[in-house]
């Protein structure tokens, strides 16, 4: 299964990242993961959130340039050369990871070439994929009680 | 256009329809007389309303005859049309230097109205109007206004400020003297614009352009239904319409839009005006204006039908009679009739001035030059801006354009590719290589008035 990732195109300059988290919180919108990279003159930030469907809707409103990417979420186990074991089996079947970025501590995400063919490859692999539906139940779990884990 | 769509001006898209089906008989035109003449009437309008012009000038302005006595020419001296090149030319300076009056051909209590154009280093310039001056300009406004498809008892909004700038009331009188019903709304409140769209039934809005833009955009946000609107016609003036931007106006708006040239110094608005069968061009009001197209350098007329510096001398203008003012905007004049039926020259739209070029590397760069590229490129809008730099004695060229939002996608080798690709575009046309950034969406500002799109950061 992947998961909905949101790009959005932004001008580097300050405040560009906190306008679209504003529009998000206005939304609704739970942020579970974001990476923010640029070419010193305008930048790409990356978001996975609960609801990627109300959260794309909210930045369109907004005349915002951004779409949305299948990302595989992963969940590694926090033990030394676990990262390597993952991109390993990628990069054995020559699928790139055009980027990558940590979510909540050991939930990562990953965008590749070719997401649905990495996906089948690391669900025959001892690591666990993370659903947009697990996300959205994180969420709803942190509401009623302290930390998910 | 939906095979279905009406071709009655009074309708939304009817003027469009009509005119995309050739059908040009549908349109109206105000004065056909004069409009449709045979060019060798046109002239011999121009060459007798030419003679008096001189005469009067020579007569009543001090100016003009201590200027034709030093040349050595007399009033009589005029007896073809081409024998306008014996007169002085009118720069502005002289507007300025003869301030407030001194061009003034007539007692002030003859005057019904004095405008002035802003001027950008010290005085200003006044003009002023008798009875038959605003006879002249309204009718040239009504002209201009039909061949858009405006017809007497259409609703129209005024965007323009008034005050003492010719726009708002220039095409105000002449939309009333058409038989259209004026609502004076003035610049500025574009939420309160939209309701009185809608409350008064209003047909024609009278705009900047890049102020339509944004009255669109306002009401796209507002949940306007501009589909459903009444308004069916815009009247654009006050700046130049790039192409591009006209035509998403039309789009998104559903309304059909021209703009009209002129300048305070000569009149004001209406001197010329588009038609709907050549959308980059204007017909001149030949009877008001005798044109003329020069080099700018030599101050020599270029051949027929090549771009030069526009001058015009208004026929029969009473309250100053101009002669042979230099516009300084560049255009190229065409005398064959038009598809609309009318015989009345028409300029190219006025794209650059002569003093807007740039010169970067010792190559000449005109705005309007980088506007036509990026019209040409689907990815990114008509909205643009310049900024010329220096770095070690070498100039720069940066050219920031707008993203479109559906033209993203989650990559920075393809923004990458693509900000190539417009560099490259604008290279091609240009002959000088840009650095191009790319904007998000609604990045670049929508300037009210005068649309800013150059800022020149050379040392002077
Ligand atoms: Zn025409």
């Amino acid at each position: 299964m992947t998961v909905s990732q949101i790009s959005v195109f932004a001008n580097s300059r300050p405040g560009h990242l906190s306008r679209v988290l504003d529009r998000f919180e206005e939304a609704g919108v739970s942020v579970r993961g974001f990476s923010a990279s640029d070419t010193g003159e305008y930048g790409i930030l990356r978001f996975v959130v609960d609801r990627p469907e109300e959260a794309l809707e909210a930045l369109r409103e907004d005349g915002c340039a951004c779409t949305v990417t299948p990302v595989l979420c992963l969940k590694l186990v926090d033990e030394p050369g676990e990262l390597a074991r993952v991109m390993g089996v990628l990069a054995r079947c020559g699928i790139n990871v055009v980027y990558s970025y940590s979510m909540i501590s050991t939930y990562i995400v990953l965008s590749t070439t070719d997401p649905d063919r990495a996906r089948a490859l690391l669900a025959s692999e001892p690591v666990e994929l993370i659903t947009q539906e697990d996300i959205a139940r994180f969420s709803a779990a942190r509401q009623g009680k302290g930390i998910e884990r | 256009m939906s095979a279905s769509a009406t071709m009655d001006v009074r309708e939304k898209g009817g003027a469009l329809a009509a005119a995309a089906a050739g059908r040009f008989d549908l349109l109206p035109v105000y004065k056909p007389e004069i409009e449709r003449a045979p060019r060798e009437q046109i002239e011999a309008v121009q060459l007798a309303k030419l003679k008096e012009t001189v005469a009067y000038a020579y007569e009543r302005v001090p100016y003009y005859r201590t200027k034709m006595d030093e040349m050595g020419v007399a009033p009589a001296d005029i007896q073809t049309l081409a024998d306008v090149r014996r007169l002085p030319f009118t720069d502005k300076a002289v507007l300025r230097d003869t301030f407030p009056f001194g061009l003034f051909a007539v007692p002030l209590d003859e005057i019904r109205e004095l405008h002035s154009s802003s001027g950008t280093t010290g005085k200003p310039v006044v003009v002023g109007y008798t009875d038959d001056d605003m006879a002249m300009w309204s009718e040239c406004i009504a002209r201009l206004v039909q061949m858009a498809g405006v017809v007497p008892g259409d609703v129209a909004q005024m965007a323009f400020g008034y005050g003492m700038f010719t726009g708002g009331f220039g095409l105000h009188y002449g939309l009333q003297r058409l038989g259209c019903a004026m609502i004076p709304a003035g610049a500025g409140n574009t939420e309160r614009h939209i309701q009185m769209i809608e409350d008064y039934g209003t047909t024609v809005l009278v705009a900047t352009p890049s102020y339509a833009m944004h009255i669109c955009e306002v009401g796209e946000k507002m949940g306007y239904d501009w589909e459903a609107s009444p308004l069916r016609v815009g009247l654009f003036g006050g700046e130049p319409c790039p192409p591009g931007l006209k035509a998403e106006i039309e789009r998104r708006m559903h309304i059909v839009c021209t703009d009209n040239y002129g300048l305070t110094e000569v009149m004001g608005p209406g001197v010329s005006g588009e038609c709907l069968a050549e959308r980059y061009q204007q017909h001149i009001a030949e009877d008001h204006f005798l044109w003329e197209v020069i080099d700018p350098e030599t101050g020599e007329p270029v051949g027929e039908g090549e771009m030069g510096e526009l001058v015009l001398t208004p026929l029969g203008k009473q309250g100053i009679p101009v002669l042979r003012y230099r516009t300084h905007d560049l255009t190229a004049v065409h005398t064959e009739p038009c598809a609309c039926g009318r015989t009345l020259a028409r300029m190219d739209k006025v794209r650059s001035r002569s003093d807007d070029m740039l010169i970067i590397r010792g190559t000449n760069v005109f705005p309007s030059q980088v506007e036509d590229v990026l019209t040409g490129i689907e990815e990114v809008t008509p909205h643009y801006h310049i900024i010329v730099e220096t770095k070690d004695g070498m100039d720069f060229l940066i050219v920031e354009t707008e993203l479109r939002p559906e033209a993203f996608s989650d990559s920075f080798e393809t923004m990458d590719a693509l900000r190539r690709k417009i560099a490259e575009k604008l290279k091609a046309t240009l002959l000088v290589a840009p650095t191009v950034r790319l904007v998000e969406p609604g990045g670049i500002e929508r300037a009210i008035g005068k649309a800013k799109h150059v800022d020149d950061r050379r040392a002077k």
